[in-house]
């Protein structure tokens, strides 16, 4: 890239609410451990549709997490997403009185799949039982997928450039990438992530249309990507966001970089034409090695995007295969999101956060549920594996078509490629 | 229903439909004014309709505009005199 290297794009804080963990703490916990947190659905007016089992963030609550007029005005996704920048502005050291001296410095990013159905139900229901003068004002703003930008950006304060990616699920990791793009452009920070919450009445109904949806009832056996009993997907809800920062604004700072973003790219590849998303998967794969200038060989592990419909399946281990040649059935595959489901766009974005502490702790987590693998994949299951993470790949595909991939290398390496 | 809405029902209102926790004595006070208090012209205006529920009469159509609690309050309550 023709950017110069002081811009190079770094990873300084994670913050992660997740069904099996509202800290990132927890999050790691369970996921290192391989706790499964999939669950019959519990929340209300969702017990009589046949989506059964979903990864519900259960111990959050919003109004320790996030002050009373912002929560009126925003959905759950929005919730999770403030509360999310929280934990990763702290945990990159990066908190009001630091941002405050330089609003334009600091832009935000998200990516959401379909925004605030829950507050959208509700205000709708006033309107059709009520009438129009029961909708409140703030149904303008808080069903729009673009909210939880917006909020995080006033409730902080933040006056740099902000953005939302609409491009389905595969979103998530196209926003980390348009973050990058931000840092190297020239603003220092950029809050990026995704989070989801589409674990309501309106919204699961909505989901019943996916083919691809697993009606399993049974938590174990309902999310089995890369099996032959596999059976579609959990839905999930809760996401990631992370601080992406200019390299040299970190080390100035004095504030560890957790890891570069060195490479991404997208195609697409129509929706649910799961067998061409195989060529798809592959392009973005190799030109994410490109722009990353990574070879194959250098990938130490590989966060699926493991849909859990054979087909796709098929074509993510075979798009594994085209791209990275024999080492792709060398490499360690994982796909943690077995154990929390898969919370649409910000599914990618647990994954980051998941892929950058697997570098710090040398450890791969393992894919929860997922037992006796019928791809040439070598899929870690059962316990994490230990191993020396310097560069992660991260893919993601969207039920509408988008294919994304990521390269993440560890925050010591590359300083000098 | 026809009383004025009194400075108490404005801070009850403020918290329900804006999220905006203040006293009565707050609102009261001289020089007092809406912004610092958490609260939006799209927190006014929820205010505004549920104001216009509750008492059966449409409000003046700029009183979301309104910068002071006095400003807002005057502005409801002619609309309710003149209704009532």
């Amino acid at each position: 890239m023709s950017e110069p290297r002081t811009r190079r794009a770094a990873v300084t804080g994670i913050g992660v609410v997740a069904p099996n963990g509202a800290s990132t703490e927890t999050f790691w916990k369970s996921t290192r451990e391989g706790i499964s947190a999939l669950d019959r659905i519990t929340r209300d007016g969702c017990e009589h549709l046949p989506l059964r089992v979903a990864g519900q963030v259960r111990d959050f609550d919003p109004s320790a997490a996030i002050e009373e007029r912002f929560l009126v005005q925003t959905d759950r996704f929005t919730h999770f997403a403030m509360a999310a920048a929280d934990l990763a502005l702290d945990d990159a050291g990066l908190h009001r009185s630091e941002t405050d001296e330089v609003p334009f410095s600091v832009g935000v990013v998200t990516a959401a799949g379909s925004g605030g159905g829950e507050f959208g139900q509700r205000e709708l229901q006033q309107l059709w039982g009520k009438g129009s003068r029961f909708v409140g004002p703030y149904q303008s703003i808080a069903w729009f997928y673009a909210a939880s930008t917006g909020q995080i950006s006033i409730r902080r304060g933040f006056k740099g450039p902000c953005s939302v990616v609409a491009a389905d699920e595969a979103g998530g990791l196209d926003a980390l990438a348009h973050a990058a793009r931000a840092v190297r452009r020239g603003t220092d920070v950029i809050v990026a992530g995704a989070t989801e919450a589409p674990i309501a009445p309106y919204s699961v109904v909505c989901q019943l249309g996916y083919r691809e949806l697993s009606t399993v009832d049974d938590p174990a056996c309902a999310y089995r990507p890369f099996t032959s009993t596999a059976s579609g997907f959990v839905p999930a809800e809760g996401g990631a966001m992370v601080v992406v920062e200019s390299e040299c604004t970190a080390r100035e700072r004095g504030v560890r970089v957790r890891a570069h973003l060195a490479g991404h790219a997208a195609t697409f590849t129509g929706a649910s034409r799961w067998e061409e998303s195989r060529e798809g998967l592959a392009q973005a794969i190799r030109g994410a090695l490109a722009e990353a200038d990574c070879a194959p060989e250098e990938i130490d592990v590989v966060f699926a995007d493991a849909l859990g419909v054979p087909e796709a399946d098929r074509a993510e281990a075979l798009a594994i295969a085209d791209a990275l040649g024999a080492h792709g059935t060398r490499v360690p595959v994982t796909a943690p999101k077995t154990g929390i489901g898969r919370a649409y766009c910000a599914a990618p974005l647990t994954d980051a956060a998941t892929a950058v502490l697997s570098m710090e702790h040398g450890l791969i987590p393992p894919t929860p549920n997922v037992v006796d693998i019928c791809h040439d994949l070598d899929l870690v299951t059962g316990r994490a594996r230990t191993a020396d993470v310097r560069t992660a790949l991260l893919l993601s595909r969207g039920l509408m078509g988008s294919n994304s991939a990521l390269v993440l290398r560890h925050g010591a390496t590359g300083a000098s490629s | 229903m026809t009383d004025r809405i009194t400075v108490e029902e404005l801070a009850e209102l403020m918290k329900k439909c804006a999220g905006a926790t203040v006293t009565p004595e707050e609102l009261r006070r001289d020089g007092a004014v809406f912004e610092p208090m958490g609260v939006d012209s799209l927190g006014l205006l929820g205010i505004v309709g549920e104001l216009e529920n509750r008492y059966g009469t449409p409000m003046p159509p700029d009183a979301e505009r309104s910068k002071t609690p006095r400003q807002f309050l005057d502005l409801v309550n002619s609309a309710l005199m003149a209704g009532a």
